[in-house]
């Protein structure tokens, strides 16, 4: 079990299934608190690789959300952009 | 500047990009990858016809298409933000801020992975990142390796994988948990099978069929389910197995596996280690919809469409004054209906933006009728109720026409 719950999550931001699982039952969170308090979601990627798992494991911790409701926000920029490029000047 | 600005060159882009440019609109597309085709540029198998579906000759011929009606294509350019700014959308890319009045959104589906520990050991890749080392890249992605999980991607791939002389040993469930969910779950895996079988293009992913037309097998079905498995074109796919680790030291080794009963429960001492030095991991496909969500757009959670979509109509407009979405992004389909949808939003630019004489409308209607026709051709169809899917939206965005009060969800 402790495999299982040391298992990557998040690979950017390097977050456990374990964490995860903590810092929900901990704070009894929303998908946007859980990824706040961990980062998960919130590396290089943007969180492409890791949404869909995050998603299902908050809907696991909390039954009465139903899936629909729960999607993390998407904020720009959905590519990792240096400041120059975001500030237009390079 | 550009009357339309496509992003994504896949299939959908493509076919957008020339549906705009044979009627007189300037467009340019840009697309992140080193080169245009999209997903196309790994998808190589046999329809039921016969005829091989060579993505790549695909791609090339889409490309050509447009170069010659003057599209204007940037590759290896990223958009990073999307907004409107009184009559045009801005599109930020890493090359600067393009301008137009119209944007299609042809972005695709992204692959999520069922997390399995040791996951993360050099070796261990998406399905999707086999193919297109194998088929874009060329490169041997090993000599001996396990698939993690069972879908219609996953004998796609295997196919491929097997085309180019690559020895995949097995094809093993992932253990049930709360994040594999159904994929870990024989008996639900078996039925997801047998759905999509018929649909299948290659005598390999037809196995379901013939071995379901046996009644005795659909009654008894994953218990009887042979515990070595059945072989696809060489590779056994092992039902009642499931992956528990992935192991390696400073790369994969090998996985960790034990027999399963029908639900998916690990049965207690069959643990066993089979050796590997390459693992795919196929967990499924989502609506890349990341662009559409930061413009603000509503979207709906249409699980058979493959999670979140942005709203849109059977014409492929959103709620949002020239913003339109094609392809992938609108639910997961084959490459065909991608390029369905593509010209289908293309005509519908065109209409919006007064061109196309009085025949657009014809056209328009032809498209759409043409993008069911297509579907119900589909050599590979990743989700067996994809057309209540369809439906679903198409119901989503009449009720919204028809009525302001109607529940939106924002994720944007
Ligand atoms: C791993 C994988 C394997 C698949 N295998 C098959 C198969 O074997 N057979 C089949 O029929 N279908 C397959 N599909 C489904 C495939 O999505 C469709 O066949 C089809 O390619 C969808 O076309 P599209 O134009 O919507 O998107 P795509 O073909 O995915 O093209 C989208 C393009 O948008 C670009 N893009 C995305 N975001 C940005 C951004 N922010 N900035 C710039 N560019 C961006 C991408 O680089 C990409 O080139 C597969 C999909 C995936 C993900």
């Amino acid at each position: 079990m402790t495999n299982f719950e040391n298992m990557v999550i998040c690979r950017c931001e390097e977050v456990t299934y374990g964490q995860l699982l903590s810092t929900a039952a901990e704070h009894k969170c929303t998908a946007r608190e859980l990824k706040l308090r961990t980062r998960a979601g919130m590396g290089f990627c943007g969180g492409r690789t890791c949404r869909v798992s995050v998603d299902k494991i908050i809907e696991s911790v909390s039954p009465d959300i139903t899936p629909g409701d729960i999607p993390l926000k998407y904020q720009p920029p959905v590519r990792p952009v240096t400041f120059g490029t975001v500030g237009e000047k390079k | 500047m550009s009357d339309v600005i496509i992003i994504g060159a896949g299939p959908a882009g493509l076919a957008g990009a020339i549906a705009c440019a044979e009627n007189g609109l300037r467009v340019t597309v840009v697309d992140e990858f080193i080169k245009p085709g999209g997903r196309l540029l790994g998808q190589l198998h046999q329809e039921p016809s016969g005829d091989w579906w060579n993505g790549i000759k695909e791609a090339e011929r889409l490309h050509q298409n447009a170069m010659n009606l003057s599209v204007d294509i940037r590759c290896g350019v990223s958009v990073y933000n999307l907004e409107k700014c009184s009559q045009n959308w801005n599109v930020h890319t890493s090359i600067g801020t393009l301008t137009a009045p119209f944007v299609l959104i042809a972005t695709g589906a992204a692959e999520y992975p069922v997390p399995v520990p040791g996951w993360t050991l050099p070796g261990v890749m998406s399905i999707g990142a086999a193919q297109v080392m194998t088929n874009v890249h060329r490169v041997q992605v090993g000599k001996k390796g396990i698939i993690i999980g069972a879908n219609i991607l996953a004998f796609a791939i295997l196919n491929e994988l097997q085309l180019a002389g690559i020895n995949v040993e097995r094809i093993v469930l992932p253990e049930k948990n709360p994040n594999s969910q159904k994929a870990g779950e024989p008996e639900e895996v078996l039925k997801s099978l047998l759905h999509a079988s018929h649909l299948a293009p290659s005598p390999l992913l037809r196995f379901g069929s013939k071995f379901m037309k046996k009644d005795w097998i659909r009654k008894m079905g994953i218990n009887f389910y042979p515990k070595n498995g059945i072989k696809i074109n060489g590779t056994p796919l092992q039902l009642r197995k499931a992956a528990l680790e992935v192991i390696g030291k400073d790369q994969v080794e090998g996985v960790r596996i034990a027999d399963t009963d029908a639900n998916g429960k690990v049965i207690p001492g069959t643990e066993k280690i089979y050796e590997a030095d390459f693992v795919c991991i196929a967990g499924g496909l989502y609506p890349l919809a990341e662009l559409a969500a930061v413009t603000g757009c509503p979207f709906h959670y249409v699980p058979e469409l493959g999670g979140h979509v942005p709203s849109h109509s059977e014409t492929m407009e959103t709620p949002l004054d020239g913003l339109f979405v094609a392809g992938n992004i609108t639910g997961i389909e084959s490459g065909k209906i991608a390029m369905a949808q593509g010209i289908t939003a293309g005509l519908s630019i065109a209409k919006h933006a007064g061109k196309g004489k009085n025949n657009i409308n014809n056209k328009l209607q032809q498209a759409v009728q043409n993008i069911r026709t297509v579907r119900q051709n589909a050599a590979i169809q990743f989700n067996p109720d994809i057309d209540r899917g369809r439906s679903k939206m198409k119901q989503i965005w009449e009720d919204q026409h028809n009525n302001n009060n109607q529940t939106q969800e924002k994720i944007g």
